[in-house]
């Protein structure tokens, strides 16, 4: 937090200067209550002065007369008079605000300059405070919540520009006594291309084929290859990563330590990916993710709609609403209050990141300290919601599962199910007999004369036992405890199999009940039909606390759009079952005119094509964030991108066809001396490969990359040593690795948006080059950090020693002698060929190497399973080490 | 709910390995991307406990299964005298089928040593000669019958697992004093992991800079920080320059990346922490006088005196929390615990006495707790699922007891020469200044000079603490 409050302070100290040198209608220089005293006392003060009918000392200070009225302690302040003024003494010592940290100097001096100035309002005040005064003017302002502009695309200035986006970005780069770089290279181009739309390096065949046809017609090659790129499965694999990140996508439920499993989940993952490949429009994109239940209802599917588009429509529709169930949830083992309401906050958490780009569960408690939403606002946006969660009747994730089975199936399934159930009955028959064999045998380890005794206490009902048969077991206590499941023990004493016995006849079963037509489910957002009367209502609660709820509030957009578009949702729509809430939400957040959806979304595709969105606060469009560096093309871009029906792969056309984009990276000295955050795009970013796209990457140019899409997530699991890898568990029930290892044939190799997230176990390579494990919620941006882990992991991890192995392996049977191998491997690592200093230290490097595996032979490393056994030879050895230090090496992880 | 979820970031996390991350000098190299949110950051830079703590660091060798307490420490000659008669009250089982009535007074004969006349059994020669450096706990209790939820009750405060455990609170709350080593070591068994495997060292919930790291008993001997077998020497120095080479011609075309400086200047130090890591296992740096002490010259000691040696030799360098771990079920003496027992014991004695001398010699005890024991005891009576004759000894064991056993603490502020508590006439239940696990824990924070109450993590909007029970309290006769 005190981060946030220096940087809050920071922009005060600066619209304190702004206000000096605009000068407003207000005395000259001074600070304004509206503008610059209120959001300071919003921040600090209102909750116990002023806000929930809570006002500490009889002190409201939510307007300027409030102040000079004063509380319990006389008047607030006295205008004119700061040295008078109780306020600001308060505030200078630190004893206000109570308990919490002083107010930074600039804050404190704005207050001061005010009062000095004679507390100054820019408009009468309010006579009282209802709702509609809950925002002020100045707050209603705020450029996100404004309409969508359509801003003229500026006048061409310079002869590089290509289409409107460079117009804007070019105008501000003049503005700034700055300009365009050069377009990058065809061989930049394409690497920063390929990666860009797919995450992965392009092959060296594509790279020449690229290379011949720029020397032809540069523009036709470079549309060339962004079509065959967009039309790859890559992209979706790439792009619906990005969007799994702000989902909060993962296959375990977090929140307590067991993190149970979430086996369905990986269905959402698909139906991200394909959506993206299918460049399903965005609107539909984020209505169905909203709503898919209820649309499926509008349009009478269900899984027994007679045509197989039908079903399939049904079940891509209920796998969409996945997006509601991926926050954490702990109620599969604490179904408790807290559990549930922390789950819905966070669902609500990432629907607020994701389609708003502001931190409305930030009024969860009170008001927004910073921007203009209430904390009723936080509430409405819930009740769009609480019918789905029902939180009083809520199901835990077992039970909120949706099967996709057709009638036919199930009757099919019940069959093969009695059939197994005569086999159960059997097993327990035989259980029974086995019970009553060692029983047996333990009474005749007994005096003959209490045998019967204690047989009869044995059967009868522990419930029913007298106290002289309880007393009499006690004294045998190996028969007492004689149980279905202790019987395994018992086998050790008599040598017997019974255990092994009843587990066959288990097993057995099992096989028969495999049989099923097998039963697909839906890990869905999916609300019950309720009667207008019990539809759950969501009441505020009060700051907060579940436990506390207040009054009982509506389904609502953010209210203070209200002044210029509707924000009321019905709180049931009569022609659908449910309560349509949410898809009317859905299509609120999607009617062309939200100010919020697409500045959030195109600025987000920005971030990702440029390393930094338009506005750097991705997630936060609020007072926090950080205003956008060019507000016209960002509306521009939210116009265009919806006029253009919110192709997602049109936007994507836009940006990377600009030369902007097709900037090169290089910094130069006069740009980086006015602008080194390069805000004004006067080059293109470097930018680190991300931890899946680095593992994809690795795979890719090793060769071993399996391309296959979609379905159960790779599992991962952990070693001795606690690193957590890819592989089959095989813990035993103790948590005791047990050495055995199961062959994944191939699925190891699959990309990494495939790889289970388990949000306790995150991948060794991911955690340690910042993906995210989704213990909060969801991932609005990642940071980019520069460890020495990181370097120590490119070194000396195992899983990276095989993957240089496997490149090796590649680079001698594709090369034919060490000068082949090595031009072979800068191509498939960095897309161009070595300069003849670099093919000269390369070769030096793997005769070197190779004469040290002669006289030092080495195996090669295995990061699971058996360990190898057989040496490999010197050579691969040689041409390994080249690969490996190719791998870890700059090139490889940044992008020009 | 009342304040909202800490936002955490652990981009410094590194699975296993877990080293001590954004060291003081590369805090200048580093250059992590601002978020949009506020990540907290987390390190393992040493930190101020609360207050005044003796203890630095601690070693603590995990004897897993459940050490017999009354053939070891804690003498019951009423045992002796019902040898073989039928228990006189009631009897806690945890195994049914071989759950038997039969007394079994202890084989093995008991002395007092040391000033304070310490009991110790026969089995245990080498600890009997370090009396006066030990505070002998007789009175521990979780009360949890089961390995795993009372191995859990003992290093992370609950019968649940996946929290963190007790090095991982260490080090998050007063970080390691050596940056080029990993601040929480698990010295593993080469026989295998105790029961609940990698759990016994997991950082649970805190950010996985607080995660144990292995070291282990083949190379390489700690993942990722020491070079594979295939880089051994030159040929990783050969790879370290060539790719030096590459990032250097890389950054010459591209001026002013600081960037790709600061990964450059991060193998630099990858690199010089691979050194440290080396010298710190380098055990022949050590005297001949030093490893006999040890045992380590003889075959049935040499593992263990090895780990005791290399856990001294890292608490030296300023590591905050070593673990020393035996085998799978080493102590779990259901049967043939007249052959069973004396080999554990030979394992671990003539090491874990050494240890503690070895410290006091080098002024290292004040500073460092070592703590020596299992997740229980066992029962007084023979648990017997072979079906052997009454009297008959030799395939018998004994079964779980987690409602009265022994441990021993010394060095860190614990009370030389002390024997604390007691169980019942049988070493059945504690019934004399009962000590739970959770007193153990707020005692040993207490030694560290941490309180318990302000040592909290935030999780799901609630503060997280190692000690989860309000009657927690630290045991003011066991410190010195």
């Amino acid at each position: 937090m005190e981060l946030r409050l220096a940087h809050f302070a920071a922009h005060r100290a600066r619209l304190v200067i702004l206000a000096l040198l605009c000068c407003g209608a207000v005395a000259s220089g001074a600070p304004v209550f509206e503008k610059d005293v209120r959001p300071i006392l919003k921040a600090h003060c209102f909750h116990c002065h002023g806000e929930d009918g809570e006002s500490k000392g009889g002190l409201d200070v939510r307007l300027q007369r409030f102040l000079l009225k004063g509380g319990k302690s006389g008047p607030a302040l006295v205008a004119g008079k700061p040295a008078e003024s109780h306020l600001l003494e308060v505030l200078k010592s630190g004893e206000m605000p109570k308990e919490k940290p002083k107010l930074s100097d600039a804050e404190i001096a704005t207050i001061e300059q005010w009062i000095l100035a004679g507390a100054p309002t820019l408009r009468s005040e309010p006579e009282t405070l209802g709702p509609e005064h809950h925002f002020t003017q100045e707050e209603r302002a705020w450029w996100s919540l404004q309409p969508i502009g359509n801003p003229a695309v500026p006048a061409k200035v310079d002869a590089k520009e290509r289409n409107p986006i460079d117009a804007f970005v070019g105008a501000a780069l003049s503005k700034n006594g700055m300009g365009f770089s050069p377009e990058a290279d065809p061989a930049t181009l394409i690497r920063r291309l390929t990666f860009d739309l797919t995450g992965l390096p392009p092959s060296p065949a594509a790279v020449d084929y690229f290379l011949a046809r720029s020397a032809l017609d540069k523009d036709a090659a470079y549309r060339e290859l962004l079509e065959t790129l967009l039309a790859s499965p890559a992209y979706g694999e790439r792009w619906g990563r990005h969007w799994l990140d702000v989902a909060g996508y993962a296959d375990s439920d977090g929140f307590t330590e067991q993190d149970t499993e979430r086996k369905h989940a990986w269905k959402y993952r698909d139906y991200v990916i394909a959506a993206l490949n299918a460049d399903k429009p965005f609107d539909d994109f984020v209505r169905e993710q909203l709503a898919g239940d209820e649309i499926a209802a509008k349009e009478g599917l269900n899984a027994n709609s007679p045509t197989a588009e039908g079903k399939r429509r049904y079940a891509e529709l209920l796998t969409a609403t996945g997006f509601l169930r991926m926050a954490p949830d702990g109620t599969a083992t604490q179904n408790d209050l807290l559990a549930r309401n922390t789950s819905i906050t966070d669902t609500l958490k990432i629907v607020s990141n994701a389609f708003y780009g502001m931190t409305i569960h930030c009024a969860e408690c009170h008001d927004h300290r910073y921007d203009p939403i209430t904390q009723a606002d936080f509430y409405e946006l819930r009740a769009v919601f609480e019918p789905g969660f029902d939180p009083k009747n809520w199901r835990q994730p077992a039970r909120r599962l949706v099967s996709l089975q057709t009638k036919e199936e199930k009757a099919r399934a019940d069959a093969i199910e009695a059939e197994a159930k005569k086999m159960d009955d059997a097993r327990l028959a035989k259980e029974a007999e086995f019970i009553a064999e060692v029983l047996g045998k333990e009474l005749e380890k007994r005096d003959e004369a209490i045998r019967a005794d204690l047989r009869k206490a044995y059967e009868t009902v522990a419930k029913e036992r007298t106290p002289e048969q309880i007393a009499l077991l006690k004294q045998h206590p190996s028969i007492q405890s004689l149980s279905a499941g202790s019987l395994y023990l018992y086998d050790s004493t008599y040598k017997t199999k019974h255990a092994d016995t009843l587990k066959k006849m288990t097993d057995e079963a099992a096989v028969v009940r495999a049989t099923k037509p097998k039963e697909e489910f839906v890990q869905a957002f999916a609300e019950l039909p309720f009667k207008p009367e019990a539809i759950p209502a969501t009441h505020l609660f009060f700051r907060g606390n579940p436990e506390s709820p207040k009054e009982v509030v509506k389904p609502s957009d953010l209210s203070v759009l209200s002044s210029w578009r509707k924000t009321d949702l019905p709180e049931k729509v009569a022609t659908l079952p449910t309560t349509g809430r949410r898809l009317a939400l859905a299509e609120t957040l999607t009617d062309g005119e939200h100010p919020l959806l697409a500045r959030v979304m195109v600025n987000r595709v920005w971030m990702h094509h440029f390393g930094t969105g338009l506005v750097k606060t991705v997630a936060d469009f609020g007072h926090l964030g950080e205003a956008p560096s060019h507000p016209e093309l960002l509306d521009w871009l939210a116009a265009e991108f919806m006029e253009k029906g919110w192709g997602l792969k049109d936007l994507h056309r836009l940006i990377v066809t600009s030369h902007t984009w097709r900037q090169q990276s290089v910094r130069d000295a006069a740009s980086d001396a006015i602008d080194p955050d390069n805000r004004f795009l006067s080059r293109q970013n470097k930018r680190r490969l991300e931890a899946e796209t680095l593992r994809d990457a690795l795979l890719a140019v090793s060769g071993k990359l399996n391309p296959k899409v979609s379905g159960e997530p790779v599992p991962v699991t952990l070693t001795e040593e606690g690193q957590v890898v890819i592989g089959v568990d095989t813990m035993d029930t103790a948590g005791r690795q047990t050495g055995k290892y199961i062959p994944l044939n191939g699925e190891e190799f699959r990309r990494s948006v495939y790889v289970q997230i388990r949000r306790s176990r995150p991948l060794e390579m991911f955690a340690a080059f910042d993906a995210p494990d989704m213990t909060n919620a969801n991932c609005e941006i990642r940071p980019v950090t520069t460890v020495s882990p990181q370097s120590l992991l490119l070194m000396n991890n195992l899983g990276m020693r095989e993957f240089a192995q496997h490149f090796g392996e590649r680079l001698m049977s594709e090369g034919v002698d060490t000068a082949a191998r090595i031009d072979l491997a800068w191509k498939l690592a960095y897309g161009r060929n070595p300069r003849p200093d670099e093919r000269e230290a390369a070769m030096q490097f793997v005769t070197l190497q190779t004469a040290h595996y002669i006289v030092h032979p080495a195996k090669p490393e295995r990061s699971v399973g058996p360990a190898e056994t057989v040496e490999a030879p010197a050579r691969h050895l040689g041409v390994a080490a080249m690969a490996h230090a190719l791998m870890s090496a700059n090139e490889f992880l940044y992008l020009d | 709910m009342h304040s909202r979820r800490e936002f955490l970031e652990k981009s410094y996390g590194l699975g296993a390995i877990a080293l001590a991350t954004l060291m003081k000098e590369e805090g200048l190299l580093a250059n992590p991307a601002i978020s949009g949110a506020n990540p907290q950051h987390f390190d393992t830079l040493p930190k101020p406990p609360h207050g005044f703590g003796r203890a630095k660091s601690m070693i603590s060798m995990f004897m897993q299964g459940g050490p017999s307490h009354i053939d070891l420490f804690d003498p019951k000659p009423e045992l002796n005298r019902l040898d073989g008669k039928d228990f006189p009250g009631e009897v806690k089982y945890d195994d049914a089928a071989g759950a038997s009535r039969e007394v079994m007074g202890s084989p093995w004969k008991f002395s007092k040593h040391g000033q304070s006349g310490m009991d110790f059994s026969e089995l245990v020669p080498n600890m009997a000669g370090i009396a006066d450096e030990i505070t002998m706990i007789r009175s521990m209790h979780t009360g949890v019958n089961n390995h795993g939820q009372s191995i859990n009750a003992l290093i992370n405060g609950s019968i649940l697992t996946g929290r963190p455990t007790l090095g991982s609170w260490l080090t998050y709350g007063l970080g390691s004093e050596n940056q080029n080593l990993p601040a929480f070591v698990a010295l593993t068994d080469p026989r295998g992991l105790p029961v609940l495997g990698v759990d016994n060292f997991t950082n649970g919930w805190l950010p996985s800079v607080y995660q144990g790291t292995v070291i282990r008993p083949k190379e390489p001997r700690i993942l990722n920080l020491d070079p594979p077998m295939s880089l051994k020497g030159d040929a990783q120095k050969r790879y370290l320059d060539f790719v030096d080479r590459l990032n250097r011609g890389h950054l010459d075309a591209r001026p002013g990346e600081t960037e790709l400086e600061a990964r450059i200047q991060s193998f630099e130090l990858a690199a010089r922490m691979q050194i440290s890591a080396k010298e710190a296992l380098e055990i022949s740096q050590e005297s001949e006088a030093t490893l006999r002490m040890y045992g380590i010259d003889q075959k049935e000691t040499e593992d263990f005196g090895t780990r005791c040696l290399i856990a001294r030799r890292l608490v030296e360098r300023g590591v905050r929390f070593v673990s020393v771990f035996t085998g799978n079920q080493t102590w779990d003496n259901h049967a043939s615990i007249t052959t069973g027992l004396p080999a554990a014991c030979r394992y671990v004695d003539k090491p874990a006495a050494a240890l503690v001398l070895d410290l006091k010699q080098r002024g290292l005890l004040d500073s460092t707790v070592v703590h020596w024991g299992g997740e229980m005891g066992r029962l007084p009576v023979i648990q017997n699922r072979a079906g052997a004759p009454r009297g008959d000894r030799k395939s018998v064991g004994r079964d779980h007891n987690t409602y009265g056993f022994s441990m021993w603490v010394a060095g860190g502020g614990f009370k030389g020469g002390y024997t604390h508590g007691a169980t019942d006439e049988f070493g059945h239940h504690a019934v004399e200044n009962v000590v739970n696990h959770y007193d153990y824990h707020a005692t040993l924070l207490h030694l560290f000079g941490l309180d318990a109450e302000t040592l909290t993590y935030k999780r799901n909007g609630t503060p997280q603490s190692l000690i989860q029970n309000d009657e927690a309290k630290i045991v003011s006769e066991l410190l010195a």
